[in-house]
């Protein structure tokens, strides 16, 4: 029969498990790839949308590697969040457009997960403005935040140093990721039309050069409704 | 940080506006850096007659007005030609150095705006440096000064603007009413104004904000960046043809629905415009309330079931605010654009997010009687829209305001009827009822269209001279 699989095909299939062929896809191949056709660092945190939609919350996961990774450096982080807790939730409710945010200390980083409506930058900045002094205080704990205290004065590089660490969220289909390379390189998009077979070698340069990242832009259980939208219809005021 | 405020240090065309009825803007490209740089110079001190000088602001309130005025902005591409270091071009704001086309997508700008579909010179951003403006009310000046800026730049392209008669622009409306006042620059024509007075460091930049503490970088050099000020130049064609038709079509609708008459109360339609038929007047009232105001400029909060006469009361257009049973829709345009004191969910950006607009009218008149006369021919606006800082102000505005309408609940998800990125088959607009409750109309088309534009940094008269002392 002719698709009935001989031996050279089995043998094939099962490359991707063997330890030789694992070790030179990663210590030859994959070099090799990534210094002939590299993919960029991407921008961290959402891209922007043409069209209203019935979602207006985008998710900002901030990763903020900490000064000092000991203990007692996350001891001070922990302070720096800590202290600041009246702040934060009066900053929260003021800057109104905020869902919520978490903190986390995760590896060696200072971690701020929020889901927040609309555009990026005002975020930040409504955040600056009512809130300047927390993240003032959190610069002081993690690396390159010296330089931005105080965030009140340095307002538009506070934003471009959060928006470069704020994490790549790629995209929720992955045959996106061509379209998203292709304008990172600076190519006209789909032309020549992408092999669909060259997927996993673009998402693996991908990941390559941009090794944290979050999956997708947030899913979430119900429409994104605004928060001022909740807060319109529960009647606890916007 | 805040020096003594020199005015004369400042570019004319950006605390106060012009009394003259025509502009000529000149996109140009430096393909000589040494005579752009001698042009520069000499614009600065004035000291030939073949080359214009830049106006300047005044301390003193003109006597007598000039008859002429030229200022300059200049893109980053443009501070790049004429050689500005790599040090001091970092200290410039990101969506100044990625300018206007790279940030379209958050401005609006895609289908039929798509920097893409621009007109030349606007779709190769790389060749757009400077845009010189000349405003005049005589043709041959206009003329004149482009012969000499053509010796010192390569004139990519030509744009001309018009006042047009009573104040308004095509749609109708009576423009301009409504600009922010500044700290320093007396104006009695607006001295019974209720709006606050901005401090500078809304427009300029190296003064205080209306945010306490908040400062806005300034690049460097200092006498580079300081008392300089940001520019969104917009080409924005207005479809005239589809505005007018949109109306009567609302209009229509509108006639047979069950809650029309606390729209427009039966009897009503005498006092719109001295007395119009009922379906005319529906035609104003759906006018005025995507606009915020009625087309004589009438204040639609003020008055929801008049056209006027307006009184002639100092301060009478502006002076008004908006709350919680404001007849005035939370989505009509100039309530977007300025909220006011009225509730908002950004809490601190009531009055944070003025923008000075600056514009005038492109392309042959319209008739709205005759609408296919000219139906193929573009019109629309030139507008400036200066600020200090183009991300919180030009496009936080455009991007959470103008469109998605994130600042009240009640219209989020539904953009700027007149000015929003609308598409017929998703956009919504809720005209308000007298007593409460609305009406949802649909349907409306992007009436505003991109055609073109640059963001631009209006240099101070010292920033001018740096930048023709420049030797690399």
């Amino acid at each position: 029969m002719a698709n009935e699989e001989g031996w050279f095909d089995r043998y094939v299939d099962s490359l991707p498990e063997r330890g030789w062929f694992k070790f030179l896809s990663k210590n030859v191949v994959l070099p090799y790839w990534a210094i002939k056709n590299p993919a960029p660092k991407l921008p961290g945190g959402p891209r922007e949308t043409q069209q209203n939609s019935e979602n207006v919350q985008r998710m900002m996961n901030l990763v903020m590697p900490l000064k000092d990774s000991s203990s007692i450096g996350r001891a001070k982080a922990a302070l720096a969040i800590a202290q600041n807790v009246d702040e934060i939730f009066a900053g929260l409710d003021n800057v109104g457009t905020v869902h919520f945010a978490r903190f986390l200390i995760l590896g060696d980083n200072l971690c701020m997960i929020s889901v927040y409506d609309g555009d990026f930058s005002n975020y930040i900045r409504d955040f600056i403005i009512t809130i300047g002094s927390v993240f003032d205080d959190v610069m002081t704990v993690v690396e390159g935040g010296d330089e931005l205290i105080p965030t009140a004065h340095n307002v538009e590089r506070f934003i471009d140093w959060v928006h470069a660490h704020d994490l790549f969220q790629a995209p929720d289909y992955p045959t996106d990721v061509f379209e998203l390379l292709d304008e990172a390189r600076g190519l006209s998009k789909d032309t020549p039309p992408h092999d669909l077979k060259t997927l996993p070698r673009e998402l693996i340069l991908l990941l390559h050069a941009n090794p944290d990242l979050s999956l997708g832009g947030g899913y979430r259980a119900y429409p994104g409704y605004s928060a001022a939208q909740v807060r319109s219809k529960f009647g606890v005021g916007w | 940080m805040t020096k003594e405020f020199n005015p004369e240090d400042v570019q004319g065309n950006i605390l106060r506006g012009y009394r003259l009825n025509r502009v000529r803007h000149l996109v140009l490209e430096v393909t000589n850096r040494s005579l752009a740089r001698q042009f520069l110079a000499a614009t600065v001190s004035g000291s030939t007659d073949t080359v214009p000088t830049i106006t300047r602001e005044s301390s003193v309130k003109w006597s007598d007005p000039p008859d002429l005025c030229f200022n300059i902005g200049v893109t980053f591409a443009g501070l790049l030609a004429l050689g500005v270091p790599q040090e001091g071009l970092k200290t410039f704001p990101t969506e100044f150095r990625q300018g206007m086309t790279k940030r379209a997508a958050k401005i609006g700008d895609f289908g039929d705006s798509d920097p893409q579909n621009w007109a030349d010179p606007f779709n190769q951003p790389e060749r757009v440096h400077l845009i010189a403006s000349i405003y005049s009310d005589s043709c041959e000046q206009l003329e004149q000064v482009q012969v000499q800026v053509a010796k010192a730049f390569t004139i990519v392209g030509v744009r001309d603007g018009r006042n047009l008669p009573e104040g308004k622009v095509f749609f109708g409306y009576r423009d301009s009413i409504s600009q922010p006042r500044f700290e320093h620059v007396t104006n009695p024509d607006r001295a019974n104004d209720n709006e606050p007075i901005n401090p500078l460091g809304t427009v300029l930049l190296g003064y205080p904000t209306h945010y306490e503490g908040v400062l806005f970088r300034v690049p460097d050099p200092d006498e580079l960046g300081r008392n300089g000020a940001f520019n969104a130049f917009r080409v924005l064609a207005q479809d005239t043809v589809a505005f007018e038709k949109y109306l009567s079509s609302a209009a229509t609708e509108l006639e047979n629905h069950p809650y029309v008459d606390r729209l427009l109360a039966p009897g009503a339609e005498r006092n719109i415009f001295g007395g119009m038929d009922r379906h005319s007047a529906l035609r104003e009232v759906v006018a005025a309330q995507m606009c915020g105001r009625w087309r004589n400029g009438m204040p639609y909060e003020k008055s929801p079931n008049s056209t006027g006469p307006i009184p002639d009361t100092p301060g009478f257009l502006t002076n008004f605010d908006y709350d919680r049973g404001s007849r005035c829709p939370a989505g009509s345009h100039t309530r977007r654009a300025n909220p006011r004191n009225g509730h908002i969910v950004q809490r601190m950006s009531n009055y944070s997010r003025r923008i000075v607009r600056r514009g005038m009218s492109y392309g042959p008149d319209f008739d709205p009687d005759n609408p296919d006369e000219t139906r193929n021919a573009e019109r629309g606006l030139l507008g400036n829209f200066l600020c200090a800082n183009l991300g919180a102000q030009f496009e936080a505005v455009m991007c959470d305001w103008i469109n998605v309408g994130l600042q009240n609940p009640d219209i989020t998800g539904a953009d700027d009827p007149l000015l929003g990125a609308n598409e017929p088959e998703t956009s919504w607009f809720d005209l308000t009822l007298a007593e409460g409750g609305s009406i949802r109309l649909r349907g409306f088309p992007r009436f505003v269209k991109a055609r073109g534009g640059a963001y631009t940094f209006l240099p101070s008269l010292s920033a001018i001279a740096y930048l023709s002392q420049l030797e690399t």
